[in-house]
């Protein structure tokens, strides 16, 4: 769709205060009074604590509180509150490097950090346990007092798989394991807490979910609801990591209390590497069968997720993972059988694609096994397994609109495939994967609707109440560049007012690839309500009928048949309501997700993704024969976008998405020693940068959606779901070597090729 | 014991008597308020906290402030030439989606000033290489590489530093 604005290159709304650097983040945040918080952490992966002595803490000058387990709340808390198992602080045993013990509050940082120093914890050191599988043996010692470290399990089944697999003309087995990636957000966790002389606390922070971590926070401290707001600023990224409270904020909170005085928490990036979070590691166990034509009949998959020692989003990781492995291709026979398991690590959490990208690395290179084995191209393979429009899928999933045919034919021409593919020379090759995911965010809350508000002010502007997070990925531009299309305005004219819970309508936050498909299609809603009322008002005012009227270039201009073409402005028409019909222009507009009533999550979980997006990636890629470096020459990505909401800001997702996924397949990984995280710097943990970046040739699909704004799908994760089997499958089309886990490092590359 | 130091920041010079273990990061964001210099590692391998210091760039969390004593420093908010909202630099990050989160934007933008400053037309990989100690973890880089090619050939023609609105 090509409007005045939707669809149009337009620069993001917030880009000039960043630009110039007056965008205010938490980071940047100093209240009057405020003191520094900071966190005693275990320096053991497991372990009793046996005695705590904070007094020579509570003696140095310049502290101002002490707290430990007896000072807070001991209620456990998790996510999924169902699964609690965390508290504020450890009282008895800490079961990670990093695990919370004691916090302190001082006039500076400097103090703060040197009270830690001087707070005496005895330990009795327990046996730890960091690998998954290791923890689910019959001795392994036990994380919390369970009778197993198997924290959560699902299972998903449709057909027959194990008598469809003995009628299959080819069968492929394999174990693939995807490692414990870090979101790596350039602004650190961090947050201050205060609280009013009336008793309610306002904690400022980077979230990305902040009417949920509201009730989390008030949940964990055991205070009313009401006495909470949570206040978002600009964010330095999020990416999954900053959907789940941290403890931070409740300690924060505390601290202020005791104290009658701001207090701000802010990781150390150290601090950030080892406990901010991570993607969950699987490993999974996957069984392909197919007909010698190629088409898919069974599959099979026990994924392994590493939990880390405390529950988070992990249930919500498998069960969505468990969703798109049913609907990426029509399988009639599926078996999903997944499990989160303890370990003495940090804990896991969201990382864009929710357990999506490892699945995907998973089947799409399996997938490419099992053309091998049949002698099929791989393009041909996924071609004829391709879903179609309209179709119902076996596991129950309807997708309405699917572009992927369209996806495969341009990712295939566009990195050459029929010239490049087995070429075989200079080890260099190309590699293909597809994707589904979630365009809608998902409904497993039960509810997945919002609300904004849209007031018209007499000096022509329109500001737009939106519960919309702004983290980075663009939501705010896009609803701003809704209501001025609705509306007839120049992007300038529009306000967007958010990121305070007393403020903005109730809203589930920034995942799942859901704001602009939710929180547009309420900027929608709301705009088209603003939009019959603004019409209304210029009929009045210009004295002939809303029919006559339409709404452009700031304007409501009144044409019709036998009449002068008249106009005015929209300030004018704004100070008309106000002054003349005592009636300012104020609206109201929801978007709400019609979920079935009867709805049951267990037995029709598919019908938990509202919409679906379906990608190609391919890539090409060059071996280094002496270092092993996988040089990546090229990548083109396919995405269906429904529509297009802004071209400039979709390419931004998928390149960054890209980028992330080469990170994820080529060089990220966490380096334990005895739990600790010894790669805690951006040194020794390695991003891509600059010259690992090949180009991308981003290509938007439209195929519209029926229930997205304008027909528009969430792309945010999308991007990075099949980087990490396109980049595996170009490396073996390179080398011949098959890779089945990751991080593919040079090492493992240099090894593998020596070998050969 | 504190150093009394003067330190000459944009246009605004600064009296101040500070510790000596201080960084010139935490002086200009706590004490000068000037936020724009970000914080991203403390160790610099991030490059958010670029600032140009006597015409070069530096990491200011690896600096200590009191070595930047009668030193004329340029943060993000001295990027801009007096008078104009933008650079050209900041005009090409805006118009190219060069920006997302931009919590690294100031320090690219500075890496990118610093480059510029000392090779007026440089090629992509030069701008790559250049850029290479500035890490982002949105864009992807390809955005930010054409950002700074555009604002090359927009600063280019003009023989007076000049530019175009």
């Amino acid at each position: 769709m090509k409007g005045n604005i939707i669809g149009k290159r337009i620069p993001r709304i917030d880009s000039v205060p960043k630009a110039t650097g007056t965008a205010e983040y938490t980071v940047d945040l100093k209240l009057p009074g405020m003191i520094y918080g900071k966190i005693l952490r275990s320096p053991l992966p497991h372990a009793r604590i046996k005695s705590l002595d904070v007094s020579a803490a509570e003696a140095l000058p310049g502290v101002c509180a002490v707290i430990t387990a007896a000072d807070v709340p001991m209620g456990k808390f998790s996510f999924f509150q169902w699964l609690a198992d965390k508290t504020i602080f450890s009282s008895d045993k800490v079961r990670y490097v990093g695990d919370e013990v004691a916090a302190v509050a001082a006039i500076d940082a400097d103090t703060a950090e040197k009270a830690i120093e001087l707070i005496q914890v005895d330990y009795d050191p327990l046996p730890a346990v960091f690998e998954t599988e290791e923890a689910m043996t019959a001795d392994a010692p036990l994380i919390h007092d369970q009778e197993s470290n198997i924290g959560f399990k699902v299972e998903r089944h449709f057909g027959d798989p194990d008598n469809a697999f003995e009628s299959c003309d080819f069968v492929v087995e394999g174990c693939y394991k995807t490692d414990r990636v870090a979101h790596c957000c350039l602004e650190v966790s961090n947050c201050v807490a205060s609280w009013t002389p009336e008793g309610r606390l306002s904690i400022w922070t980077n979230a990305q979910a902040p009417h949920t971590q509201r009730q989390e926070v008030a949940r964990i401290l055991e205070i009313p609801l009401q006495d909470v707001r949570i206040i978002n600023s600009h964010m330095g990224g999020g990416f999954g990591s900053k959907l789940v409270m941290d403890m931070k904020l409740p300690i924060a909170a505390v601290l202020s209390k005791k104290t009658g005085r701001p207090v701000k928490i802010q990781n150390t990036r150290a601090e950030e590497f080892s406990t901010a979070k991570t993607r969950y590691g699987y490993t999974m166990y996957v069984k392909t069968g197919a007909k010698k034509d190629g088409t898919l009949q069974a599959r099979t998959v026990r994924v392994i997720a590493d939990n880390g020692a405390y529950h988070d989003k992990g249930p919500a990781t498998l069960n969505f993972s468990s969703m798109m492995f049913a609907t990426l291709y029509n399988i009639p026979n599926i078996h999903y059988e997944g499990m989160v398991v303890y370990t003495n690590k940090q804990m896991s959490t969201a990382f864009r694609g929710f357990g999506n990208p490892q699945l995907t690395f998973a089947c799409e290179v399996q997938l490419d096994e099992l053309a091998e084995k049949i002698g099929m191209d791989p393009v041909e393979i996924r071609r004829i397994n391709a879903n179609t429009p309209g179709q119902k899928l076996q596991c129950g999933a309807v997708v309405p609109t699917c572009g992927l045919r369209e996806c495969i034919e341009v990712a295939a021409q566009n990195i050459a495939w029929k010239e490049k593919y087995n070429r075989k020379d200079k080890l260099r090759g190309v590699g293909v994967a597809n994707m589904v995911h979630t365009a809608a965010g998902g409904r497993y809350y039960g509810y997945n609707a919002t609300d904004s508000f849209i007031k018209v002010a007499d000096d022509g502007t329109v500001s737009i109440v939106t519960p919309g997070l702004e983290m980075g990925q663009g939501v705010h531009t896009v609803v701003a560049m809704i209501v001025a299309e609705e509306l007839g305005l120049d992007m300038k004219s529009v306000k967007v007012l958010s990121n305070d819970t007393d403020l903005t309508p109730y809203d589930l936050g920034s995942w799942g690839s859901r704001a602009t498909f939710v929180v547009g299609n309420a900027a929608l809603a709301t705009a088209r309500e603003a939009r019959v009322v603004i019409i209304e008002t210029a009929a009045k005012m210009l004295d002939t009928k809303p029919e006559f009227i339409d709404l452009e270039n700031g304007m409501a201009v009144a044409r019709g048949p036998g009449m002068p073409e008249k106009s005015v402005s929209m300030g004018k028409l704004a100070a008309y309501a106000i002054n003349n019909m005592k009636a300012p222009i104020s609206v109201k507009g929801q978007w709400a997700d019609d979920i079935p009533e009867d709805w049951d999550i267990k037995t029709e979980f598919v019908k938990n993704v509202r919409s679906f997006a379906f990608a190609t990636q391919t890539c090409e890629v060059e071996i280094d024969k002496d270092t092993g470096e996988v040089k990546v020459l090229k990548f083109v990505a396919a995405h269906e976008t429904g529509t297009t909401m802004n071209e400039m800001l979709a390419e931004g997702q998928i390149e960054g998405a890209v980028m992330q996924g080469i990170g994820f397949t080529l060089m990220e990984s966490m380096t334990l020693d005895n739990g600790r995280v010894v790669n805690d710097g951006f040194l020794d943990y390695k991003l891509p940068t600059f010259g690992e970046q090949p180009e991308i040739d981003v290509q938007l699909i439209e195929t519209g959606d029926p229930h997205g704004p304008y027909g528009a799908k969430g792309i945010g994760e999308a991007g990075l779901v099949p980087t990490a089997a396109a980049l595996a499958n170009a490396i073996y089309n390179a080398s011949g070597i098959r890779v089945t886990e990751l991080p593919i490092t040079r090492e493992f590359m240099l090894n593998a090729l020596r070998e050969k | 014991m504190k150093h009394e130091i003067t330190l000459k920041v944009n246009n605004d010079t600064y009296s101040l008597a500070i510790d000596p273990w201080r960084t010139l990061n935490d002086v200009l964001r706590e004490d000068l308020n000037l936020t724009g210099t970000k914080l991203g590692c403390g160790s610099g391998d991030c490059g958010a906290c670029t600032v140009i210091v006597d015409g070069r760039s530096i990491s200011s969390c690896l600096t200590l402030a009191v070595e930047m004593d009668q030193k004329k420093i340029m943060t993000i908010e001295g990027l801009a030439p007096s008078g104009e909202e933008l650079h050209p630099i900041q005009e090409s990050f805006v118009e190219k989606g060069a920006i997302q989160c931009g919590f690294c934007t100031p320090g690219m933008e500075l890496s990118a000033y610093n480059l510029l400053s000392q090779n007026p037309h440089p090629s992509e990989k030069e701008i790559r290489e250049s850029l290479s100690g500035n890490l982002c973890r949105c864009t992807g880089y390809n955005k930010i590489v054409e950002a700074i090619a555009e604002s090359a050939d927009k600063m280019k023609p003009k023989k007076k530093k000049g530019r175009k609105k």
